[in-house]
C-alpha cells in the first residue's frame, strides 16, 4: 500500500488550482509544498518552528488540489488531520472559540441568532461600525455579510414535519443555517415539498461537528456525529438532506471521523444516504419557468464542487427556475471564507475576497453561493465595495421564483 | 545578515526573499524526483526591472542562479545544484496585451500554459504547444525547455511559437532577442536559447504566436488488443501523408493507471493499447481523412473505433491522457519518465525492445507517448525507498536512451537533459559537438552561473542523488 504523503510524484499539476499559491506565489503554500513540508513535520521533529506551522494552517482545506490531482493525493485531508491532531498546530481565536461554543446546542443558536439580529438593529450597527473603525482584522466585520431581516426562531422550530408514515427526507437543518439562515432551510423544505418528497425536522439532530473535528475537538465531532447517526437511523427517513456545502461534505466524511470506533459501519451506511437539496432537487422534475428577469452569477462553495463534484446541479436549478446566468471567472476558487478560516487568517481571506469579488461579471445582479460561510462573506466583500450586488443561496433564488409563479403558498412572508 | 541577501531583500522586499531551511526544502526538488539540491535562497521578482536587479547583483557575488516556473521540468532542470538561488516567477504572471494585428501575445515568463489559450479561446484562437502539463507549467518553463505537446505534431513545438524574448544575460544586462516579424535578422539567437533549460539566459518577457482554431476538429479513440498492431497502425497514418494534430498511444498499465485517477473516460480494462487520434481543419477534408484513418486501423485488427461525441467528452479524453503521468502515483509509489525519440518506422521494434528491457530488469514499465513524432515516454516503475530499485530503474532507462540513439534518435524530445541525462549526452553527440556547446555556453555565460551543471556533461556535479 502506498501511503497517501508518498503518492505524491511531484509533478505539480496542482499548483494552478491551490488558491493560496496562486495569491502568494510560495512553493510552501501549494499543496505539493505543504506535503514536503508534512513529511518534514512528521520526520523531523526537531525542526518544527512556528513559521511551518503556519504555511500549512493556511490551508483552506478547499479540496480544489486534490480534485485535480491524477494521484489522488488527499492533501486537503491530510492538512486537516494535522490540524486536528497535532499538539503545535495553531489553535483557534477568540472569535473561532465563541462561535463553536454557540453552536454547540440550540440555546447557543438562539444567542448566535439574537446576536445576529441586535447586530441589524440601528444602534446595533452604529455600535459595529464604531468598534470596526481602524480595525480591518476583526471578526465583527462579518456582521456585514448577514442577511437581513434575522429570524426570531431557529429553523427547526419553523418547519413542522410530514408527520404522516416514515417521512422521505431527514433534513439536516445545521448550526448557522439554523439560526442565520433559517429561512433558508424553510425554503428548502417546501421546495423538496414541491417536488413531491415528505420532509421531518428532527429535534434530536445536532451540528455536524466540522468545525469541532478541524479545530483539534475530535472526541466532541464523534459524539454529535453517533448522536446525528442514531437519529437518522430510528426515524425510518430514506435520506439525509443538507444545504449547506461545508455539512455535507463533513457528514459525507463521517466514516473517516468515525474510522476505528464500533460506529464505523454505521457510518459508511449514513454517509451513502445524505444528499445535498440541490442534488435532490434537480432529480426531480420541477417545472420550467419563465424568464424572472434577474441575472445570477453561481459561485461554487469548496465542499460542493472539489469535495463532491456538485457543480452542474445548481445552474441547471437556476435556469429551470427562469433565471439568467452568465459565469464568473473561476467560479470554483475558494472566496477566503472556508469555515472560519476567515477569522483566523484575516489577510490571505481577504485577498481572496477581493479576487473573488472582483471576478463577478458586470450584467451579474445576484451572487449564487450555496453555503453559509461564503454567503456570509462575499455579502460582506460586496457591501463593502459598494456594488447593490448581493449573494442568495440558490434555495433562495429557486423558492422566490417558484412562489412567484404561484407555486408555494402564497404570503410566506418573511417574519 | 550577508550584504548579498539584504540587497537582495532591498531589491524586492523582504517577504520575497526566502532563506527558512524548511521553505528551500519544497524548492529542492522539481518533477524529477531521483535527485534533489538545496538552494542557498529563494527570490520572487515582482517584475523584469527587479529580476535583472536580482541576477546583477548575484552576479556581482558570483552566485549562481536558477530560474523556476512551475517546477514540473521531469528532467531535474529547475534544481539547484551549488547552492543556486532560485530565481521564481511566481509573481510575475500577467498577460500583458494580445496584439490581435500581428496574432502575437505578450506575456510575463509565470504566465500558465493554459492561460494563454483561456484568454484566446473565446476569439476563435489558441496557444498550440500543449504539454500534458499545461495546466500549472509556465511560459518562462516552457521557453527554458522547448516543449511540445500532443498537438505539436501538426502545429510545432514552443521554438515555433516564440517570435522575441526579453532575456537577462549572466551578469544582468537586458537583451531582447528576435523580432514581432517571426525571421531572424542575422544569427538566429532566440532560437539557440529556445530549448537551452535557463543555463544562457532568463527570459523576463516573451512573445508568443497565436493560432486560428480549425473550423472542424474530430477526435478518436482506436482501441487495439495487441500493441504491435496499434503501433503498427501509428506508422501507417504516418505513412498516409495525413498530419493528424495529434496522434497519442497508451498501453496496458498506462490505461488501468489513467482509469483510477481523476478522469477515467471507461476504456475497457483488457485493452492492450488505445490510440488517441486528432484530426482538425476544412471540415470536407477531415472527413475524408477520418474515413481514411478508421480504414487504416481496421486494418490492423482494431477491436473499436470511437469518435468524441461532444466538446466535453473530447475534453475528457484529453485530460485522461494529460493526466497519466500523475496518475503512476496510484499504481507505485515513484516514477522515473523516459524522453526517448526514435524514427517512427521503429516504433513496433521499440516498444519490443522496452518490453524486454523490463522483463530483463524485472521492473514494470508503462508507455504513454506522442506516437505521431516517435516521442517515446517509458514510465519506469520503482520504489525510491528500495536503493537496489532505483539502480534497476536507472540502468534500465539508459538502455532505453541507449537504444534510441543507436537507431538514429534522440534522447530528449522535450523534457529536456536537465540533471537527469548528463550522462547519455555524451552517447548522442561526438566530442566536436560537444564541444562547441561548450563554447556557445562559455560566450554567454563565462563563469558558469546560470543553472549550473546541467545539459553540458561538467566533471564534479554537486547534487546529492538520492537515497
Ligand atoms: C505530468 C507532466 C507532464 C508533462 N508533459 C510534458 C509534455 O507533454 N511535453 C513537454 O515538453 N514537457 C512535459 N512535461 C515537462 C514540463 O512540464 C515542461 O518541461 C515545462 O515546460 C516546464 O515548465 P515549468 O514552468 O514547470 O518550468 P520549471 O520546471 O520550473 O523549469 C524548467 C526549466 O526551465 C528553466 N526556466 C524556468 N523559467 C525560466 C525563465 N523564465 N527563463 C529561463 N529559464 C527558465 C528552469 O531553470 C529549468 O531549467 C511534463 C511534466 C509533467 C510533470
Ligand atoms: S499532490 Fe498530486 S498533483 Fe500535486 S504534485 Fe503531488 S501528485 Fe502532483
Ligand atoms: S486544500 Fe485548497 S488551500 Fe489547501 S493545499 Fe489544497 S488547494 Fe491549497
Amino acid at each position: 500500500m502506498v501511503s497517501p504523503l508518498d503518492q505524491c510524484v511531484h509533478c505539480g499539476l496542482c499548483l494552478s488550482s491551490c488558491p493560496t499559491y496562486l495569491e502568494t506565489g510560495l512553493e510552501m503554500e501549494s499543496p505539493r509544498g505543504r506535503l514536503v513540508l508534512l513529511n518534514l513535520w512528521a520526520q523531523a521533529p526537531e525542526q518544527r518552528d512556528a513559521a511551518i506551522s503556519q504555511w500549512l494552517d493556511d490551508c483552506l482545506d478547499c479540496r480544489a488540489c486534490e480534485a485535480v490531482c491524477p494521484a489522488h493525493v488527499p492533501t486537503g485531508h491530510l492538512v486537516e488531520a494535522w490540524r486536528g491532531e497535532s499538539e503545535d498546530a495553531p489553535r483557534p481565536g477568540r472569535a473561532q472559540r465563541l462561535l463553536m461554543r454557540l453552536i454547540e446546542n440550540p440555546r447557543g443558536l438562539k444567542w448566535l441568532q439574537r446576536l445576529g439580529r441586535w447586530s441589524q438593529t440601528r444602534v446595533g450597527r452604529s455600535l459595529v461600525r464604531w468598534w470596526l473603525t481602524g480595525r480591518e482584522d476583526s471578526p465583527l466585520r462579518l456582521q456585514q455579510g448577514l442577511p437581513p431581516l434575522q429570524s426570531r426562531r431557529l429553523s427547526r422550530e419553523q418547519i413542522t414535519s410530514n408527520h404522516r408514515g416514515p417521512g422521505d427526507l431527514w433534513l439536516f437543518v445545521g448550526c448557522v443555517m439554523d439560526a442565520i439562515y433559517a429561512g433558508t432551510n424553510r425554503h428548502a423544505a417546501d421546495l423538496l415539498r414541491l417536488a413531491g418528497l415528505t420532509v421531518v425536522v428532527d429535534p434530536r439532530q445536532r451540528c455536524c461537528g466540522a468545525l469541532h473535528w478541524h479545530n483539534g475537538q475530535r472526541a466532541q465531532a464523534q459524539q454529535w456525529a453517533q448522536e446525528n447517526i442514531e437519529a437518522f437511523e430510528s426515524s425510518g427517513c430514506r435520506m439525509v438532506v443538507v444545504d449547506a456545502a461545508g455539512c455535507l461534505t463533513a457528514l459525507r466524511e463521517y466514516p473517516v471521523l468515525l474510522a476505528g470506533t464500533p460506529y464505523e459501519a454505521r457510518a459508511h451506511a449514513f454517509s451513502q444516504a445524505v444528499f445535498d437539496a440541490l442534488e435532490v432537487l434537480s432529480q426531480h422534475p420541477l417545472p420550467p419557468l419563465p424568464d424572472q428577469g434577474l441575472t445570477v452569477t453561481v459561485h461554487d462553495a469548496c465542499h460542493h464542487v472539489h469535495a463532491q463534484g456538485i457543480r452542474h446541479q445548481p445552474r441547471f436549478l437556476l435556469e429551470r427556475a427562469g433565471y439568467r446566468l452568465v459565469e464568473m471567472a473561476n467560479a470554483s476558487q475558494c472566496c477566503g471564507s472556508a469555515g472560519i478560516y476567515n477569522l483566523a487568517h484575516p489577510d490571505m481571506s481577504r485577498a481572496l475576497l477581493a479576487a473573488k469579488v472582483r471576478a463577478i461579471p458586470p450584467q451579474a445582479e445576484v451572487v449564487s453561493a450555496a453555503n453559509p460561510g461564503c454567503l456570509l462573506h462575499i455579502q460582506q466583500g460586496l457591501a463593502a465595495s459598494g456594488t447593490p450586488v448581493t449573494a442568495q443561496h440558490p434555495l433562495d433564488l429557486l423558492w422566490h421564483a417558484y412562489r412567484s409563479q404561484g407555486y408555494l403558498p402564497g404570503g410566506g412572508a418573511r417574519e | 545578515m550577508n550584504e548579498w541577501l539584504s540587497s537582495l531583500v532591498d531589491i524586492v522586499g523582504a517577504p520575497y526573499v526566502i532563506t527558512h531551511p524548511a521553505a528551500l526544502k519544497t524548492y529542492a526538488q522539481d518533477g524529477y524526483t531521483l535527485a534533489s539540491g538545496m538552494p542557498r535562497a529563494v527570490v520572487m521578482p515582482g517584475n523584469a526591472e527587479e529580476a535583472r536587479a536580482v541576477v546583477k547583483h548575484l552576479y556581482r557575488h558570483r552566485i549562481p542562479v536558477v530560474a523556476r516556473g512551475a517546477g514540473t521540468s521531469l528532467s531535474g532542470g529547475a534544481i539547484p545544484s551549488d547552492g543556486a538561488v532560485v530565481l521564481h516567477f511566481s509573481r510575475m504572471r500577467t498577460i500583458r496585451h494580445i496584439d490581435w494585428t500581428n496574432q502575437i501575445v505578450q506575456v510575463d515568463p509565470g504566465v500558465i500554459n493554459a492561460e494563454v489559450t483561456r484568454a484566446l479561446e473565446p476569439y476563435g484562437y489558441f496557444y498550440a504547444p500543449d504539454p500534458s502539463s499545461q495546466q500549472a507549467c509556465t511560459i518562462g518553463g516552457n521557453f527554458a525547455e522547448n516543449s511540445g505537446g500532443p498537438h505539436c505534431l501538426k502545429y510545432g513545438v514552443t521554438l515555433n511559437h516564440i517570435v522575441m524574448a526579453d532575456v537577462i544575460l549572466a551578469n544582468g544586462e537586458a537583451v531582447r532577442l528576435g523580432s514581432l516579424a517571426g525571421e531572424p535578422e542575422g544569427l538566429d539567437w532566440l532560437g539557440v536559447l529556445v530549448g537551452s533549460e535557463g543555463t544562457l539566459g532568463i527570459a523576463t518577457q516573451l512573445w508568443l504566436k497565436m493560432t486560428e482554431s480549425p473550423t472542424q476538429s474530430r477526435t478518436l479513440a482506436a482501441l487495439f488488443d495487441e500493441v504491435a498492431d496499434a503501433s503498427e497502425a501509428v506508422s501507417d497514418v504516418i505513412a498516409s501523408g495525413i498530419v493528424p494534430a495529434a496522434l497519442e498511444m497508451m498501453d496496458r498499465l498506462a490505461i488501468s493507471a489513467v482509469e483510477r485517477g481523476s478522469y477515467p473516460v471507461g476504456y475497457p480494462d483488457d485493452l492492450a493499447a488505445v490510440l488517441l487520434l486528432e484530426l482538425d481543419g476544412e471540415a470536407a477534408v477531415v472527413d475524408e481523412e477520418v474515413k481514411l484513418v478508421i480504414d487504416l486501423m481496421q486494418r490492423h485488427h482494431v477491436r473499436q473505433v470511437r469518435e468524441a461525441q461532444s466538446l466535453e467528452e473530447r475534453a475528457l479524453w484529453w485530460a485522461n491522457r494529460k493526466t497519466a503521468f500523475g496518475a503512476m502515483g496510484l499504481i507505485s509509489p515513484d516514477y522515473y519518465v523516459q524522453d526517448g525519440v526514435i524514427p517512427r518506422h521503429l516504433l513496433p521494434d521499440a516498444l519490443a525492445f522496452i518490453d524486454r528491457t523490463a522483463r530483463r530488469y524485472g521492473i514494470r514499465i508503462a508507455n504513454v507517448f506522442h506516437a505521431g513524432d516517435g516521442n517515446l515516454h517509458p514510465l519506469l516503475l520503482f520504489d525510491a525507498a528500495n536503493p537496489a530499485d532505483v539502480e534497476r530503474v536507472q540502468a534500465a532507462g539508459l538502455d532505453i536512451l541507449a537504444y534510441c540513439v543507436k537507431h538514429g534518435g534522440s534522447i530528449t524530445g522535450e523534457h529536456g537533459i536537465g540533471l537527469e541525462k548528463l550522462d547519455a549526452v555524451r552517447w548522442q553527440f561526438t566530442e566536436a559537438e560537444l564541444a562547441a556547446q561548450a563554447m556557445i555556453k562559455r560566450l554567454w555565460d563565462p563563469d558558469g552561473l546560470l543553472n549550473p551543471g546541467k545539459v553540458l556533461p561538467t566533471p564534479g556535479r554537486c547534487v546529492d542523488f538520492r537515497p
